[in-house]
């Protein structure tokens, strides 16, 4: 951006800044120099996602009939369940994909605003270290989403045994999906941004004392 | 873009104005200030482009339709492949859910290899088809919605969960959702983007 130039967000071509709001040459896509309200995109979808972090985990994601007894699966009772038959590897996979990851997905963006709203600019490379793992890992947490739709594929079998799916699961789903648009839409550009302009201000007051 | 503006880099991710380096293959770029990749070569990204993408479009058809698992209780049987989990949820009113799961382990896959095809095809032969920046963005920005390998892990946890109670039999399918799986994989490690774009950007200038 200092040398007059924006990059294409497709295909990475460089532009004169004179460009912005129009379209890529060589890839259509339209050009900014920084991601068009970032910020609030992000917050608006980290708060959403929040939000339905509630249903998601206190309605049940599906519901088991066996032999005429009903009873309700919430994503916390599914790995409880799994635990208590001894299969604590599983039971471990699946609390870090339905728990672990999305709530650790919202503390990370949270990190990432935060160091952008008051500056915390310090130790940079981990920043962007843990923001490119947030991004990476956030698909998996689909995961209990799958294993629903295929146990209510399976188990279909009227009487004997019945799974059925519940709103919650749609809730969590929707947890995923605003977690992972909340990351694309994230620009780490605008912490750099920050950083150099914070490098700025302390070499001007090292060179006024 | 201007000759000299050619012989420079920006970082997406932080931004930094670099001279562009100097790969070679199989050789990747790495910011030196956030540490991102900015450049990374492949050998013969568009023939293996190609290839992969032809492997997934042959495998893509059976990994959706043959069964991924059977499952036998007492006399019944039920199979399972992508679609009928889909329709299951449908007939349970979650329609949302339903979309999502046809979407994220089938359309997206199937429009990723159908767009890589393309592009990489095209490329290939040196001739200009219609679409294909478009293309190649629509690939870039479908890649991290393709589910196949979060789908298949989901099928093996529910075989974990269902053991206790139930036969269950591997299809056909699954076999073939693995296949497919470490074919979209490599494709997407193997793809030169930088190479693309470079390419793409000739063919729409002569
Ligand atoms: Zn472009
Ligand atoms: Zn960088």
């Amino acid at each position: 951006m200092d040398a007059g130039l924006l990059t294409c967000p497709d295909c990475h071509a460089l532009w004169p800044l004179s460009m912005e709001g129009e379209y890529c040459r060589r890839c259509g896509a339209e050009l900014h120099v920084r991601k068009p309200n970032a910020m609030i995109r992000t917050w608006a979808l980290i708060l959403t996602a929040s939000f339905l972090l509630l249903p998601a985990n206190l309605l049940p994601i599906m519901q088991i009939t066996s032999l005429g007894h009903q009873q309700p699966a919430t994503i916390i009772g599914g790995v409880i369940e799994l635990g208590s038959h001894g299969m604590y590897g599983i039971a471990f996979v699946v609390l870090a994909a339905s728990v672990l990851i999305p709530l650790g997905k919202l503390l990370g963006l949270l990190i990432m605003l935060a160091a952008l709203q008051l500056g915390w600019t310090t130790n940079m490379q981990q920043k962007m270290a843990m923001f490119r793992i947030v991004h990476w890992i956030g698909r998996w947490s689909m995961l209990d989403i799958f294993v629903v739709a295929a146990l209510v594929a399976l188990v279909q079998l009227g009487n004997i045994a019945q799974i059925s799916g519940q709103p919650g699961a749609t809730a969590f789903a929707g947890v995923v999906i605003c977690t992972m648009l909340a990351a694309n839409s994230f620009d780490t550009r605008l912490i750099w941004d920050r950083h150099m302009t914070q490098d700025t201000h302390t070499d001007e007051q090292r060179a006024d004392t | 873009m201007t000759p000299e503006q050619a012989e420079l880099i920006a970082c997406h991710e932080c931004d930094l104005l670099l001279q562009r380096p100097i790969i070679l293959d199989s050789q990747a770029a790495r910011c030196p200030r956030c540490g991102s990749t900015l450049i990374s070569a492949r050998h013969n990204s568009i023939e293996r482009s190609l290839a992969l993408s032809c492997a997934g479009l042959i495998l893509i058809l059976p990994a959706v339709s043959y069964p991924l698992l059977t499952l036998e209780l007492m006399g019944n049987a039920q199979s399972q492949t992508i679609f009928t989990s889909a329709m299951a949820l449908f007939s349970d009113g979650l329609w949302f859910l339903a979309l999502l799961v046809l979407l994220f382990a089938m359309i997206v896959p199937a429009c990723k290899l159908l767009l890589l095809f393309w592009v990489s095809l095209a490329l290939h032969l040196s001739i200009k088809l219609p679409g294909m920046p478009f293309a190649m963005r629509s690939y870039q920005h479908l890649d991290e919605w393709g589910m196949l390998e979060v789908y298949l892990l989901g099928t093996l946890v529910s075989i974990i969960k269902l053991s206790s109670m139930a036969t269950l039999l591997p299809g056909i399918g699954l076999l073939c959702l693995g296949g497919l799986i470490i074919v979209t994989t490599l494709s997407s490690s193997m793809l030169d983007h930088d190479l693309f774009w470079h390419q793409i950007g000739k063919k729409q200038h002569e």
